[in-house]
């Protein structure tokens, strides 16, 4: 068929360059986690919205973890990092507690994930991640880290998405920045706060960070770490908690000094 | 906006408006001066603030006085929050395609009349090009916008008097310049109610 | 300089004084103001009035196209005596001084407003070279949240004036006489409609009907009508009245 022999003047000869792909190991699944020790308590909070960019993954992904009976862990940033990284402190830990009969201190745990992520310093987890629990004197705690292992001990801190937004109002809140006593009234002490009020100030930032942040929402998972001795009924007493919450006490993950654990839940809006 | 930095927000209280900025300026991060107000005057129940660019709140500023001063003359009469937010609105957009850097913040309140007896408390906010917002509760702008919006949307609540509303809007204020590198050195607050206008300069962290 | 016509060497060039002071082109074009169609306005205590006749020159003419009453924004209206092509340029060019009002305030323009810009462009038609004077009379009727209602006259020179009731064109001395007697501080809009059709009548020639008069009214709105409602506009308070409003008030 004459048709086909010819190429019409407008086909040009085909060309073929090499197309060049990269593959990212790193992505932002968004999402916030904040941490507030009390005296015997620690609060370990995240919200369970995963991201990636405007899209929405899942309005249930868990970012907090109950790792032993006195230490709870949050992590922020790239969430498969986040369970990859929180899977090995577990198995770590599992080891510690075959070697030692005895599950690990909260500040052993701290450093122990230090050195994981400073072991991957040139090839980071992209996590950002939030220890809360009881110490081994029985105070309660709050470890924060960068993720290459720089951390702290503080009696709160926010990080994710929202860091910007619900930082600043713990400063004034827990550490009471720019607020002085009254003449001749009690100096103020961070760290002291009874639980009620902590959770209060929890729920309070999460609604407001879901309020003004896209990638904030869907629900809020508050681990509520108590010191032995402590009652369940301190928690679910008459105006110990906001409205509409959902308390569960987990289990034992072992031989403990009899530390508990609750998982506090509530909805957050998923606009 | 991150050149000279700084930050302004307002509030609406229960017939009072309050509107506050911190008073730094500074050449990236390079600390200038610690006297930069941002919130000027229009007329004793009418405020501004013109956080961003620091040259530019200049142009502006003048370029706003003129027309306001205008405005009297011609129309005998103050210029209200609505109307002065339209006019700073299209002054912006004038320069639509060379904007100035600036996001504005607007607050005041409207004189009662007969027809319109219980005018509520205004507050404004807009873009560089004079996209306007009006909230009924509180408007943030400048470097320190998204510590604003969380210290904000977590301190608010309707119907503050006025001595509530300045703690609230002062509290906002330091907590987030402070967590902000390129605002703060100091804060000046302006309460506008009906019969007067208290300003307050605050001491706060200096680093 | 000997230029041709009665009126001596000053009667054609628009900017030059005549020795005795005056523009003799802008006291020609009051000329044909008087030479138009009689207007009138007359303030009440809750809005305006503005009327004019509207007469055709042929039975052939479909009158329901003409409109010598025109709305320039939702709270101003404009009626004149004089010559029509004018009017429309002058009302078009209000409308447009409005609207850009409108796109710097958020707001339609107070009254006095737009009366000092339209005194002003016809002004500037009196000191520029190539023109010539607008050979019209307005009256202006608006409400402003500022002034309330207000009744202005602008005349070619750009001179205006606030009225409590005003007559402009063929029959204005008498009108003004009429208005003199009829007028008082207390007057309702009802009121000052009938008082406009009655000066109307001194002196209209043929049929007074809805078809050969033509009515603009301003009200002063209620606190309840200014509430803005989210979607909606706030109602005008300028509006011309329709033929068969203007038939039940000829009737009464």
């Amino acid at each position: 068929m004459a048709l086909f022999d010819q190429r019409p003047a407008y086909a040009h000869e085909p060309t073929v360059a090499p197309i060049e792909h990269r593959f990212s190991p790193y992505s932002d699944n968004g999402g916030t986690i904040l941490a507030i020790a009390g005296a015997d308590f620690a609060v370990i909070a995240g919200d369970t919205r995963q991201s990636e960019g405007y899209s929405i993954q899942t309005r249930y992904a868990r970012k907090v973890w109950q790792l032993t009976d006195n230490a709870t862990l949050a992590t922020n940033g790239f969430a498969a990092d986040g369970k990859n990284f929180v899977k090995r402190v577990k198995q770590r830990l599992e080891w510690y507690e075959h070697a030692h009969h005895k599950p690990m201190g909260l500040k052993a745990i701290a450093r122990m994930i230090q050195t994981m992520l400073y072991g991957r310093r040139f090839f980071p987890y992209y996590v950002y991640n939030i220890l809360g629990g009881i110490e081994e004197d029985g105070t309660g705690a709050v470890y924060s880290f960068d993720p290459v292992g720089s951390y702290e001990r503080e009696a709160c801190r926010a990080a994710g998405a929202a860091q910007s937004l619900v930082q600043p109002f713990l400063d004034n809140q827990i550490y009471f920045k720019n607020q002085t006593p009254a003449p001749g009234a009690e100096a103020f002490v961070p760290g002291r706060l009874p639980m009620a009020t902590v959770l209060g100030l929890v729920v309070d930032s999460f609604t407001s960070a879901t309020e003004r942040h896209i990638e904030v929402g869907d629900g809020l998972e508050m681990y509520v770490v108590m010191k032995e001795g402590r009652q369940t009924t301190d928690l679910t007493d008459e105006g110990q908690l906001p409205a509409g919450m959902k308390v569960e006490e987990l289990g034992s993950m072992g031989e403990g000094r009899g530390e508990k654990t609750f998982l506090v839940s509530m909805p957050l809006k998923r606009d | 906006m991150e050149y000279n930095g700084g930050s302004v927000v307002a509030m609406i209280g229960k017939d009072c408006v309050a509107i506050a900025s911190d008073l730094r300026l500074g050449q990236q991060s390079v600390g200038v001066a610690m006297n930069f107000e941002k919130v000027f005057p229009v007329n004793d129940k009418l405020y501004y603030g013109l956080p961003g660019l620091a040259t530019d709140v200049y142009t502006l500023r003048e370029q706003l006085r003129f027309r306001v001063n205008m405005y009297r003359m011609k129309e005998e009469r103050e210029i209200t929050p609505k109307t002065f937010t339209h006019l700073l609105s299209s002054t912006l957009y004038e320069k639509r395609f060379g904007p100035y850097f600036l996001e504005p913040v607007v607050a005041g309140l409207t004189t009662p009349t007969e027809l319109e007896p219980k005018p509520k408390p205004f507050i404004s906010t807009m873009d560089t090009i004079g996209c306007i917002t009006t909230p009924k509760d509180f408007a943030v702008a400048g470097t320190a916008q998204d510590k604003l919006y969380g210290m904000a949307e977590g301190l608010w609540e309707p119907d503050l008097e006025p001595e509530d509303l300045f703690e609230t809007i002062s509290q906002t204020l330091l907590n987030a310049v402070d967590r902000d590198a390129l605002s703060g050195w100091g804060a000046i607050v302006h309460v506008i109610t009906h019969d007067k206008v208290i300003t307050r300069q605050l001491r706060s962290r200096m680093d | 300089m000997a230029a041709p016509g009665g009126g001596g060497a000053y009667s054609f060039s628009l900017t030059t004084f005549s020795p005795s002071g005056k523009l003799v082109q802008i006291e020609h074009a009051l000329a044909a103001v008087a030479g138009g169609t009689t207007s009138l306005g007359i303030k009440a205590t809750n809005g305006i009035v503005l009327a004019t006749e509207k007469k055709a020159s042929s039975l052939l003419l479909d009158t329901s196209v003409l409109e010598k009453v025109a709305p320039i924004c939702p709270n101003i209206g404009f009626v004149y005596s004089g010559m029509g092509p004018d009017f429309r340029i002058l009302v078009a060019k209000a409308r447009k001084i409005a609207q850009a009002y409108w796109k710097v305030y958020g707001e339609y323009p107070p009254t006095k407003v737009l009366v000092q810009e339209v005194a002003g462009v016809m002004q500037k038609a009196t000191q520029s070279g190539g023109v010539r004077p607008y050979g019209i009379s307005l009256l202006i009727a608006g409400w402003d949240s500022h002034r309330g209602q207000s009744l202005y006259q602008v005349d070619p020179s750009g001179s205006y004036w606030a009225w409590k009731a005003s007559a402009i064109g063929k029959n204005m001395v008498n009108g003004k006489t009429f208005l003199e007697k009829r007028y008082n501080d207390d007057l309702s809009l009802e009121d000052a409609i009938h008082t406009a059709l009655l000066t109307l009548k001194e002196g209209f020639e043929g049929e007074m009907t809805e078809n050969t008069i033509e009515i603009g009214i301003v009200t002063v709105p209620t606190a309840e009508q200014l509430q803005e409602k989210p979607g909606e506009r706030l109602p005008p308070t300028f509006r011309k009245l329709t033929e068969s409003e203007v038939k039940d008030y000829l009737s009464l």
